[in-house]
């Protein structure tokens, strides 16, 4: 499903952000990555969405060679992955039902497709009753399940999270994470850039320990501190 | 594909809803930008039409030798008038050219002066261009009929340059004020581009193309330049109606142009170019967020 290999990233001023990374995901697999801020859990995700590009080294998404994708194929490509930002990325002047149709839209899905399939996305999600509300009118784990329900509306079959509970309590982190979970068993490949070491070790996956832009460890049902 | 116009267009309207302050500016802007442009259209028009009125009041003066008959004179002014660029051939006889000079210098007694007429016939010849003067005064004086050619040289020397200049320097000023207005509209219209990167970032994110995310923007522009066309139109024509009369009334002799179909000519160019800078100007701008939100 996904396949990296030798990837490097250094930036202009010579910081070198990812070095030789070698990573295989299967279908339906839940991968956490892990590790401290700066170590290139998000350059990593930023890479395989093609929303940056790697200095070197090669990756492979599904039918995809990122590495010969024409400008006209990036469009397919994030069509099929689904991603989960730290900031929601939400748009502010569309209401919750508007934020999450939007990303069948652009899929040229008609509206009343759209419409059954929107509803029941915000069902799963738990927002069905705050549809015509607008962003600003929701708690933060209510927005970052609106930015859930946009990534998976259109049922990709990768999800990519980039620290998804960054900036939630507890209990909403946790919510969230049951709710990704729910979303892996339903055959998504999941991988989340994380810093929550509660859950992750909670909620056991295959962890991917990274630092100063290395891949250090992978272990199948790992903890966040393994060594 | 009809679905997804209707989108785009629904889309366009949203937006304009949101920045409605932007758009706002944004036709104000491309509106006082065509009235300039608009205005120096029809000032360039103008002195192209006064050029041509004063170079068709020039004429070409031959007079001819005493002794012509009749037959000679008509062999002669056909000849003359199936010469290129020569519009129209008059000819006057001795006797209405004296009465023409008499009434012209009705306040000299010129009876003692003068005891006959000692003016010869003659041609006026119109031409189609000023610059063919010199040459066919020239070339009529080899003639054996004719006694001599007069024209006013200098006069159409300057009317003919005077004629290229308004020309010359009406279509740079079209041109330059074409390009200040495409850069005035593209970098109206970028703001409110730059305004909603944040949507265009986004849309590119969940698998936008994009056609698509320049839709919405390109319909927006189509708009905003027709919107701010319409005010430069009335605008203008409000102006030149004003103007146009006060101006007749002060200086009669100096014709203005009031041809309907060139003056719609104009406000019609005035919309067309209102609505492909809006589009162009969207293009432009959007097509920069695209680049920079890959």
């Amino acid at each position: 499903m996904i396949r990296i290999k030798n990837l490097k990233k250094v930036h202009a001023n010579g910081f070198i952000a990812l070095d030789e990374i070698n990573l295989h995901v299967e279908k339906d697999e839940f991968v956490y990555l892990v590790g401290p801020s700066g170590a290139g859990k998000s350059t990593l995700l930023n890479m395989l969405f093609r929303a940056d590009i790697p200095t070197t080294g090669e990756i492979y998404i599904n039918n995809f060679s990122l590495n010969n994708i024409t400008i006209r194929q990036i469009p397919l490509l994030r069509r099929s992955i689904g991603v989960i930002f730290q900031d929601y990325k939400l748009l502010p002047r569309r209401t919750v039902y508007e934020n999450v149709a939007f990303a069948l839209r652009v899929l040229h899905v008609e509206r009343a497709h759209i419409k059954r399939q929107v509803t029941q996305v915000l069902e799963l999600v738990g927002l069905q009753q705050k549809m015509n509300h607008l962003p600003s009118q929701l708690s933060g784990g209510e927005q970052q399940r609106i930015c859930i329900a946009r990534a998976i509306v259109n049922n990709p079959p990768i999800l990519l999270a980039d620290e998804p509970t960054g900036s939630l309590d507890p209990d909403t982190s946790w919510e969230i994470m049951q709710l990704l979970s729910k979303i892996n068993s339903r055959q998504t490949t999941v991988i989340v850039a994380t810093h929550n070491k509660a859950i992750v070790d909670d909620i056991r996956k295959r962890v991917v320990g990274m630092e100063k832009g290395r891949i250090v460890r992978d272990r199948q049902l790992g903890m966040y501190d393994d060594v | 594909m009809f679905r997804d116009f209707l989108f785009f267009i629904s889309e366009a309207c949203i937006g304009m809803r949101r920045s409605g302050i932007m758009i706002f500016i944004s036709i104000a802007t491309i509106a006082v930008s065509l009235i300039v442009f608009g205005i120096f259209l029809l000032i360039t028009v103008n002195m192209n039409n006064l050029a041509d009125f004063i170079s068709s009041k020039l004429e070409l003066r031959v007079f001819l030798k005493h002794n012509l008959s009749t037959e000679e004179l008509q062999i002669l002014q056909r000849r003359i008038a199936t010469m290129t660029d020569v519009k129209q051939v008059v000819y006057i006889d001795h006797e209405t050219a004296w009465k023409q000079f008499q009434d012209n210098f009705k306040t000299m007694d010129l009876s003692d002066l003068l005891e006959q007429n000692p003016l010869p016939d003659s041609f006026r010849i119109y031409l189609e261009k000023n610059d063919q003067i010199p040459v066919l005064a020239r070339y009529l004086r080899s003639f054996p009929e004719v006694e001599e050619v007069s024209y006013q040289g200098a006069i159409a020397h300057r009317i003919e340059l005077f004629s290229k200049f308004t020309r010359v320097a009406g279509l740079t000023l079209v041109i330059l004020l074409t390009i200040a207005t495409l850069l005035i509209t593209v970098n109206t219209i970028r703001l409110t581009v730059i305004a909603r990167q944040n949507e265009i970032t986004i849309m590119h994110l969940v698998g936008a193309t994009h056609t698509f995310i320049q839709w919405p923007f390109i319909i927006e522009g189509l708009i905003i330049g027709i919107s701010g066309a319409s005010i430069a139109v009335i605008v203008i024509k409000f102006f030149y109606l004003f103007f146009s009369i006060r101006f007749q009334t002060a200086i009669p002799y100096v014709p203005l142009v009031f041809d309907s179909l060139t003056l719609n000519l104009i406000y019609g160019f005035v919309a067309l170019m209102g609505a492909c800078l809006g589009v162009l100007g969207a293009y432009i701008s959007v097509s920069k967020s695209l680049k920079a939100s890959i």
